[in-house]
């Protein structure tokens, strides 16, 4: 194995060996995660494991710089690790080509690794390493670029605040229902509604109802969503007419004019607003004009002849097989939603945006260069680097700013205790293994929840216990029918997450309990067995403890007061109360 | 993002072809396509090959810069193996512009990547980059030699936890500063400014005018007179202890007004810890930041830091100030 002696100067012989033989997973082999696996393959690591779910496209290349043109197509995961060996033959490295989220990478799997980073581009993913790193006590190094800005932190389930300590806005923005189907302002509403209804109306699977991007309606609009439930019903009896060579005309007559036309009827809506404009078929096919440009506005002429070829073609492509989807990177389903938002946004007098333009807005494609993600790398393996030699203390969250006018280029903070009120790590993450899932039913589980006792005792009973998994009420003092269902056909099975709360006491930390693989023989024949009681996370009362200690009221949980859910007095003792030292420490 | 060229109906865009108009398509959105026609047409140097070398010319080259020259005849050694990645044991002995720039080749055939002394007497680059002190002379006087040129110099190294970028645009760079709209339909507002930078000479014989130690490292992180000291000193090796290094600084910092003992000995320890050694982590904050000051430089969007900038790996201090 070829070392890095100056790993061992700049850290110390201790640390070095720790990377040397640390198994690292890295989620995610796409920007950051390329930048990410370069830094470690030359800086003391030695076991390399990358996981993602995708291919490498054209547009990676200009920053996913393990990738060549003669890579395109092929799994992230496995280039990038290839790309790494190159730089450094000692490497013992793996890939898979997959989604973390799957029910394999259980708790167990999870386990193996000493130190986990994220290089993702999505919440869900994110959330679900999250809870996988709490469930096995892992290091996690998160971390997000977006253009020119980026961030690093890092997660010790325990000891720092997780990812869902603090809410994240939510990631799609949503739309009145009226805004979009009857007085749009803006390109977006048309591209929205071309997106999310024109088109899906048309070609592609509509929801039952149109749920997806728009608010709740407001009182006194309960006429107009009734006459736009109509209007759907009319466009989608119109699809019928796909196979028409008319079909394109049909549409454009509903959607351009007739529909236009019903909304001007009703004059009161546009007492203050610019009224729309009804379009004529017959005299845009009359009118000749130059191919479209990708950075130029299309004219109407240009987005008429575009609407009217990418209809049929669609409508053709859906006669064939099942329902489309609209993708950024299918150039048909791109051209009709380019088409029609052009043509709207005619109807309603707004600003054109260029096919690049629409491109980015309906495909929510996020600007990204090299550099950004070379930084924030950089950043994740020193931070991991600290984590894993256990100078945790000296680790920051880290925000870059981008031609900030003050100092600091990157914004830094300690890391924070985790949040009272964290719904994902104010839990107790234990795992469950089952000699035999299809012999124990869930109430031979809730029984040997409810016996154990002392140090091991959870606080919960039969009568007072609530079992969640996912959305799923498995069990509560009121619902017990699941009781001799077996483990097995209640589907739950390694991979799973479980939650138990005490329903009468709100003060006993529920459980996570997840679900790990079965008990071997080698156990001393137990059916059930429950691990991870040896670590208690500090903040966590145990079911025991009195919760009217005394301590000093200087390190106050400033979340805690603002959500005004616990006492002062509760708040303090967690922080600071002496004798929270757990018998096993 | 609006649209910059209504009226060129050709598959090329401000000469930018439609293949590279795909392939840069994620960073066109974010810096616009002027820029990026900027970036295509210009020209650097870059002299001295170490792990923060391959960061900033990877970044610039997968964005897509005209050409680069890489001045370096070192042949590669068996301890670059460890953190300069390119180089692999085959390489063992070859000189390390020539290697390089064969393996930057591959990652964007677009780019015009030269070696050596590069040029005639004749040209002028837009940018010379100077990266750690072991090659190519002695900074102040390379600095000089460009600013008769009228060529725009940059000074920068990354080593063990530590890097330092110095940025000199002469006397009146002229760029554009972009306003935010405030929602998507709003025109976005160009301004036009101009910044003046100064010589490394004039850097460090500057005052900072701040006789309150406390106030002066608010303003001036301690370490940017380290980096102001090492930028100087092209055996590095020379420095074997703490001490050597706190009696350069003293002797650097002399007669500026700058208060002894802005510089504390647990620093002089970390730094000397960090001496000859890299930390390609390290190098990749420092290399993404300097690209980026590059890509400023060249495509006169947004002002490029004027002029120092600093980077502590285990502190997250990434400071910017003027001296």
């Amino acid at each position: 194995m070829r070392t890095n002696s100056q790993i061992s100067a700049l850290f110390g012989p201790d640390t070095a060996t720790r990377l040397a033989t640390a198994r690292i997973l890295v989620v995610g082999a796409g920007g950051i995660g390329c930048e990410l696996l370069k830094n470690l393959s030359v800086s003391g690591f030695h076991h390399i494991h990358a996981i993602d779910l995708d291919t490498i496209d054209l547009s990676n290349l200009n920053r996913q710089f393990l990738f060549q043109r003669k890579h395109i197509k092929k799994p992230k995961a496995h280039v990038a690790t290839a790309a790494i060996k190159a730089f450094n033959p000692s490497l013992d490295t793996s890939a898979m080509q997959a989604n973390i989220k799957e029910e394999q990478f259980d708790v167990d799997w999870f386990s193996q690794f000493a130190l986990v980073f994220n290089a993702l581009d999505n919440l869900e993913a994110r959330r679900h390493v999250n809870a996988m790193c709490l469930a096995t006590r892992v290091p996690l190094v998160e971390s997000g670029t977006a253009g020119y800005l980026g961030q690093v932190t890092v997660i010790k389930g325990g000891e720092t605040e997780c990812f869902d300590c603090h809410p994240k806005p939510a990631e799609k923005r949503s739309f009145p229902v009226c805004t979009i189907r009857s007085t749009p302002t803006a390109p977006i509403h048309c591209i929205v509604w071309a997106k999310n209804y024109l088109f899906v109306q048309l070609f592609g699977e509509p929801p039952e109802e149109e749920r997806e991007v728009v608010e709740e309606v407001e009182a006194g609009q309960e006429e107009e969503l009734k006459a736009l439930k109509e209007e759907s019903g009319a466009l989608a009896a119109l699809s019928e007419a796909m196979g028409s060579g008319d079909f394109a005309q049909r549409i454009f007559n509903k959607v351009f004019c007739h529909d236009i036309g019903r909304l001007l009827s009703m004059s009161d809506m546009w007492a203050q607003r610019q009224p729309p404009r009804v379009l004529d078929y017959d005299e845009l096919e009359h009118q000749a004009c130059d191919p479209p440009a990708d950075h130029s506005n299309l004219s109407m002429a240009q987005a008429f002849i575009l609407f009217r070829e990418s209809c049929h073609t669609l409508a053709r492509r859906r006669l064939e097989g099942s329902p489309l989807a609209f993708d950024k990177d299918d150039q048909d389903t791109l051209d009709f939603v380019t088409a029609t938002a052009s043509l709207r946004s005619y109807v309603f007098f707004i600003d054109q945006k260029s096919p690049f333009e629409v491109k980015a807005m309906a495909g929510n494609i996020i600007p990204a260069i090299a550099t950004t993600n070379a930084i924030v790398a950089g950043m994740m393996v020193t931070q991991g680097v600290l984590a894993l030699a256990g100078r945790l203390d000296e680790c920051h969250t880290a925000y870059l700013s981008y031609n900030t006018k003050r100092p600091r280029c990157v914004i830094r903070e300690s890391l924070s205790k985790p949040s009272l009120l964290c719904p994902v790590c104010r839990r107790r993450y234990l795992t469950l293994r089952l000699a035999d899932p299809a012999k124990t039913v869930l109430g031979d589980l809730l029984d040997y929840i409810s016996c154990l006792e002392g140090d091991m005792s959870l606080g919960m009973s039969r009568d007072n216990i609530s079992v969640v998994e996912g959305s799923r009420l498995l069990y509560d003092p009121d619902y017990d029918s699941n009781c001799s269902r077996s483990m097995q056909d209640l589907c739950l099975v390694p991979g799973k997450m479980v939650t138990f709360a005490n329903e009468d006491d709100s003060d006993v930390v529920p459980v996570i309990l997840s679900i790990a693989r079965p008990l071997t023989k080698e156990r001393g024949g137990l059916d059930i067995l429950i691990e991870g009681f040896e670590y208690i996370p500090e903040y966590i009362p145990l079911p025991q403890q009195s919760l009217k200690e005394e301590c000093s009221a200087t390190a106050v949980d400033n979340n805690s007061i603002e959500f005004g859910k616990r006492s002062i007095d509760d708040v303090n003792e967690v922080f600071e109360s002496p004798s929270k030292k757990h018998a096993f420490d | 993002m609006s649209s910059e060229n209504n009226n060129n109906n050709n598959t090329a865009t401000n000469g930018i072809s439609k293949e590279e108009v795909a392939l840069y398509d994620r960073q066109i959105r974010l810096w616009g396509m002027e820029a990026q026609a900027r970036l295509r047409q210009s020209s650097i140097k870059v002299i001295g090959v170490k792990a923060l070398t391959l960061e900033v010319c990877k970044n610039l080259v997968l964005a897509g810069l005209g050409s680069i020259t890489i001045q370096d005849s070192t042949p590669i050694n068996e301890i670059d193996f460890e953190t300069q990645y390119y180089f692999h044991e085959a390489d063992l002995g070859q000189p390390k512009d020539v290697v390089l720039a064969e393996r930057l080749r591959i990652l964007n055939p677009l780019v015009n990547i030269q070696t050596g002394e590069g040029r005639s007497e004749d040209t002028t680059y837009d940018l010379v980059v100077k990266i750690g002190t072991g090659i190519g002379g002695d900074s102040l006087e390379v600095n000089g030699k460009c600013r008769k040129r009228g060529e725009r110099f940059i000074a920068a190294d990354s080593f063990g936890l530590f890097g330092y970028i110095f940025i000199d645009c002469l006397d009146a760079h002229e760029y554009i500063e972009e306003e935010k709209p405030k929602d998507d339909n709003a025109v976005v507002k160009r301004i036009s400014l101009t910044a003046s930078y100064k010589p490394l000479a004039d850097s460090l014989t500057s005052k900072p005018g701040v006789a309150n130690l406390n106030r002066l490292v608010r303003k001036f992180p301690p370490l940017v007179f380290v980096c102001q000291t090492l930028s100087t000193i092209s055996q590095l090796e020379d420095i074997k202890s703490a001490e050597v290094l706190a009696e350069a600084v003293r002797r650097s910092i002399e007669g500026r007004g700058i208060p002894d003992g802005v510089v504390d000995d647990v620093l002089f320890g970390r730094v000397v810890q960090s001496l000859g050694t890299e930390f390609v982590p390290c190098a990749s904050v420092v290399g993404g930041t300097l690209a980026q000051e590059i890509l400023k430089v060249i495509t006169r969007k947004d002002m490029p830091m004027n002029n120092w900038y600093t980077y502590d790996a285990i502190k997250a201090d990434a400071i910017t100030c003027q001296l």
